[in-house]
C-alpha cells in the first residue's frame, strides 16, 4: 500500500508507512526572509567547516586532531593523551550550553546549524531541485516507470552526491591528518594508506546514504537530541509555532466564521519532515522555519498580517507574554556559567608541558651497601611550538633525610611536541633511612616559567630489619 | 488509505500509565532489517566464535602474537655474539641510536660521562674493571636480564627497551673500549652470558 500523498497525523510519523515501508518527502520550494538568512549561515557555516584545518594559529591549524601523534590542537591549545580528563567538561560544558539554547529557543540548533541540516536543505536537495524539478516533477518522477531520460536524471543525480559525499568525507579527514599528509595520499596509491583510504569509502558510503536516502530519518529517529526537547523545553520556550487563536477553525478566505489560516496546506507541502504544524509542537519538528517563510507569503497574498506561524512560546499563543525569568532558565543559566567557570579553570591549568612521574617496573626499591635506591620514569611532553629547556629536581623543603637524586644533571630540551621518557634515581643514605616517605619532584621548564610538582612515594625495607642486618654485618 | 483520522483507533494498546497511552505502530523497516541482520550476525558470530572456532579466539591471537613477539627476539639474540657486538659498536649508526638511549635511561646512575661516581648508583663503564664479565656478551646479559645482583644491581632493561635497542646502548657503551684493552680488563665475577641464572646475594 503505497500512497503518493499522505495527511500528517500526530498518531504516525508521515514519513513511515503503515505497513513500515518509507514514505518519501518532497518539501515544496519555499521563499522568504527566513530562507535566506538561513542560507547565507549555512554558507558561512559550510566555510567554517572547511576551513578550520588550514587558518594556523600558533603554528598549528585551527583544529587538528593528531590521532597519531596523540597531539590535539584547538584553537592555539594544544593537548597531549595525558589532558584527557579535560573531555569531560568541555563535553559537559557543551551539553549545559546545549540545554541553555533549547530552554530559550528550542531546537534552533536542528534548523539553522546542525552539519545534517546544513548539508541536506543547502547542499544536496538544491542539487536535486535542480536536476529533478521541483516537488510536483519528483513526485511524477518517482512514480514514472525507468526510462532512458529518467535513467539519466538519476545517474546523474546520485552521481553528484557521491563525489560530494567524496569532499565531505576528505573535509572530515582533514581534521585529523595535516592537510600536507591528506595532499599526499590523495596522489599516492591507496595501497600506501589502505586503512585511511578505508575510512574515507566508509565515511563516503554514509555521507551519501545519509543524504541521499535517509535523509529525516536520522533526525526523527536516530538523533537523540530531539529526543529530549520534551525534556528541555516548557511552556516558555521559543519554537516554531501556529497561532492557533488567530487561525482557527481554517477556512476560506471568504468565509466570515474561518480564522486567519485558509487551509492552504503550503506549510505542510514546505515541511521537510512532513508533518502539519498546525497540529502544535510535535516531536519531528526540527524548526525549519520553512513553513513560517510560506505561510507569510500566503499570508501577503491574501492581506493578512504575517507570523500566522511564528518564533512563539506556547504561553505567547494563549495571549500571555513570553517569561524569561522562570525557574528553569535561572537553573540553565546557572548551570552554563558553573559549567562555564568549572571548564575555563580546568583549561588555564593546562601548561604548554606535561610531566608525570612513575615508578620504574620491576623491584620496587634496591638496597646497596650504603644506599637506598628508588627508580622513577619521569615523562616528559613539550606542546609548545618552541624548544622547551626541562630541568628536574626534588623538592628538598620539609624533607627529614638527606636525598640524592640524578638523571637530570643538566636541562633536557626538547623540540616542539617532543615526548621523553627518562629514567630519575633517587637515593637515601642506609642509615638515615627511617621509612617511607613522600617525595615532591619539581619539574621547571623555560621558556614560559612552567612549574609542575609531581608526588611519588619513596619506598623501602623496614627500617628496624635494616639497622639489624647493617649490626650483624658491619 | 483509511481515514487518517481514525485509522489508528484499533492499534491503541491497551496499557495506560499516568494517563499515557501508546500506539501500536510498525516500525520503519529500515529499522527492523537492522535489527534483524543484528540478531543473525549474533547467530553466526556465536557458533563461529564459540562452537566451530572459525573465527580465531583472542587467546590465540595473543598467544600468537606473543610467539612473533618471542621469536623475534630470539632472532636478535641469535645474531649476539662477542663479535657482532664489537661490529655494532664500530657502526655510526648504531653508537648514535645507543647514546641517545644511554642519555634518556642510563645517565641517572651511571652519569653522562659513563663514569659513574658519587652519588650515582651505577658502575663505571670506562674504567679497566668489569663487574660480571670483561666481554661484550656479559655487558649484553646485564642490560637485558639484569644484573645477577637482584637486590641492589641493575633491573633488566629488555621489556622497557627491546632486544634491538638493547643491542644499540651496549654498542655505545662497547664504543668507549677496544677488544685489546677490553680482553686485558680484570673482572671481579666470573663472566656472564645470556644463559647464567640469576644468584641471590
Amino acid at each position: 500500500m503505497k500512497a503518493k500523498s499522505k495527511l500528517p497525523n500526530l498518531d504516525t510519523v508521515t514519513t513511515i508507512n503503515e505497513d513500515g515501508s518509507r514514505f518519501n518527502i518532497h518539501p515544496a520550494d519555499v521563499r522568504g526572509r527566513f530562507t535566506r538568512w538561513r542560507r547565507i549561515a549555512a554558507l558561512l557555516l559550510i566555510g567554517v567547516y572547511i576551513l578550520l584545518p588550514w587558518i594556523p594559529v600558533n603554528g598549528y591549524p585551527a583544529v587538528f586532531l593528531d590521532v597519531l601523534h596523540r597531539r590535539f590542537h584547538l584553537f592555539g591549545i594544544t593537548l597531549a593523551a595525558q589532558d584527557l580528563w579535560l573531555l569531560f567538561f568541555f563535553l559537559s560544558g557543551m551539553a549545559f550550553l546545549l540545554f541553555y539554547i533549547t530552554a530559550f529557543l528550542g531546537r534552533v540548533w536542528c534548523g539553522w546549524a546542525c552539519p545534517q541540516t546544513v548539508f541536506l536543505e543547502h547542499v544536496f536537495r538544491r542539487i536535486e531541485r535542480f536536476i529533478e524539478g521541483d516537488a510536483p516533477a519528483r513526485r511524477k518522477l518517482d512514480a514514472a516507470p525507468m526510462t532512458p531520460p529518467k535513467l539519466f536524471k538519476r545517474v546523474l543525480k546520485h552521481g553528484i552526491f557521491l563525489i560530494l559525499a567524496t569532499i565531505i568525507a576528505h573535509i572530515f579527514l582533514s581534521y585529523f591528518i595535516s592537510i600536507p599528509q591528506l595532499w599526499e595520499w590523495i596522489r599516492t596509491s591507496p595501497v600506501e594508506h589502505w586503512k585511511a583510504f578505508f575510512f574515507i569509502i566508509i565515511t563516503t558510503l554514509l555521507l551519501y546514504g545519509n543524504f541521499a536516502w535517509f535523509r529525516e530519518q536520522l533526525c526523527i529517529v536516530i538523533c537523540p537530541y530531539g529526543r529530549f526537547q520534551s525534556a528541555l523545553i516548557d511552556d516558555d520556550t521559543l519554537n516554531v509555532a501556529y497561532d492557533y487563536g488567530r487561525g482557527n477553525p481554517p477556512g476560506s478566505v471568504k468565509n466570515p466564521e474561518a480564522g486567519d489560516c485558509i487551509d492552504c496546506r503550503r506549510c505542510v507541502q514546505v515541511c521537510p519532515t512532513g508533518i502539519d504544524i498546525r497540529q502544535g509542537l510535535q516531536l519531528e519538528c526540527i524548526g525549519c522555519a520553512n513553513c513560517m517563510d510560506a505561510c507569510d507569503e500566503i499570508m501577503d497574498k491574501v492581506k493578512r498580517p504575517r507570523g500566522l506561524i511564528r518564533y512563539a512560546s506556547e504561553r505567547n499563543l494563549e495571549g500571555f507574554k513570553t517569561r524569561l525569568l522562570r525557574p528553569r532558565s535561572i537553573l540553565y543559566t546557572g548551570l552554563l556559567f558553573l559549567g562555564i567557570g568549572v571548564a575555563g579553570f580546568a583549561f588555564s591549568t593546562v601548561d604548554k608541558a606535561v610531566a608525570m612521574a612513575t615508578r620504574m617496573p620491576g623491584a620496587p626499591f634496591y638496597v646497596t651497601d650504603t644506599h637506598i635506591r628508588n627508580q622513577y620514569q619521569i615523562r616528559l611532553i613539550n606542546k609548545d611550538s618552541r624548544d622547551l629547556s626541562f630541568s628536574v629536581s626534588i623538592q628538598a623543603n620539609g624533607l627529614t633525610v638527606p636525598v640524592e637524586s640524578s638523571g637530570f644533571a643538566g636541562a633536557e630540551i626538547l623540540s616542539p611536541m617532543e615526548e621523553k621518557n627518562n629514567t630519575f634515581v633517587v637515593q637515601v643514605p642506609r642509615e638515615a633511612y627511617e621509612g617511607p616517605f613522600a617525595l615532591k619532584i619539581l619539574v621547571e621548564a623555560e621558556p614560559g616559567d612552567i612549574e609542575l610538582e609531581r608526588e611519588v612515594e619513596f619506598l623501602g625495607p623496614d627500617p628496624e630489619l635494616l639497622r639489624r642486618q647493617s649490626q650483624a654485618n658491619p | 488509505m483509511s481515514d487518517p483520522k481514525n485509522n489508528q483507533d484499533d492499534h491503541l494498546r491497551p496499557h495506560v500509565y499516568d494517563g499515557i497511552q501508546e500506539y501500536d505502530n510498525r516500525l520503519p523497516n529500515w529499522w527492523l532489517w537492522t535489527f534483524y541482520g543484528a540478531v543473525i550476525l549474533s547467530v553466526i558470530y556465536w557458533f563461529s566464535f564459540y562452537d566451530a572456532q572459525i573465527m580465531e579466539s583472542d587467546t590465540t591471537r595473543i598467544d600468537e602474537a606473543m610467539a612473533k613477539v618471542e621469536e623475534a627476539r630470539l632472532a636478535a639474540i641469535g645474531e649476539i655474539s662477542n663479535d657482532t657486538l664489537w661490529q655494532m659498536s664500530r657502526n655510526p649508526g648504531f653508537v648514535a641510536a645507543g647514546e641517545a638511549i644511554f642519555k634518556e635511561k642510563c645517565v641517572a646512575c651511571h652519569g653522562p660521562d659513563l663514569k659513574a661516581g658519587p652519588g650515582l648508583a651505577g658502575v663505571n663503564l670506562v674504567d679497566d674493571e668489569w663487574k660480571w664479565g670483561n666481554q661484550p656478551i656479559s655487558v649484553y646479559s646485564v642490560v637485558t636480564n639484569g644484573s645477577p645482583d637482584k637486590m641492589s644491581g641493575m633491573q633488566s632493561w629488555v621489556n622497557e627497551l627491546g632486544p634491538q635497542k638493547v643491542s644499540q646502548v651496549v654498542a655505545f657503551v662497547l664504543s668507549h673500549h677496544t677488544e685489546q684493552e677490553m680482553a686485558d680488563a680484570t673482572t671481579l665475577n666470573p663472566p656472564i652470558n645470556l644463559k647464567t641464572p640469576p644468584v641471590a646475594k
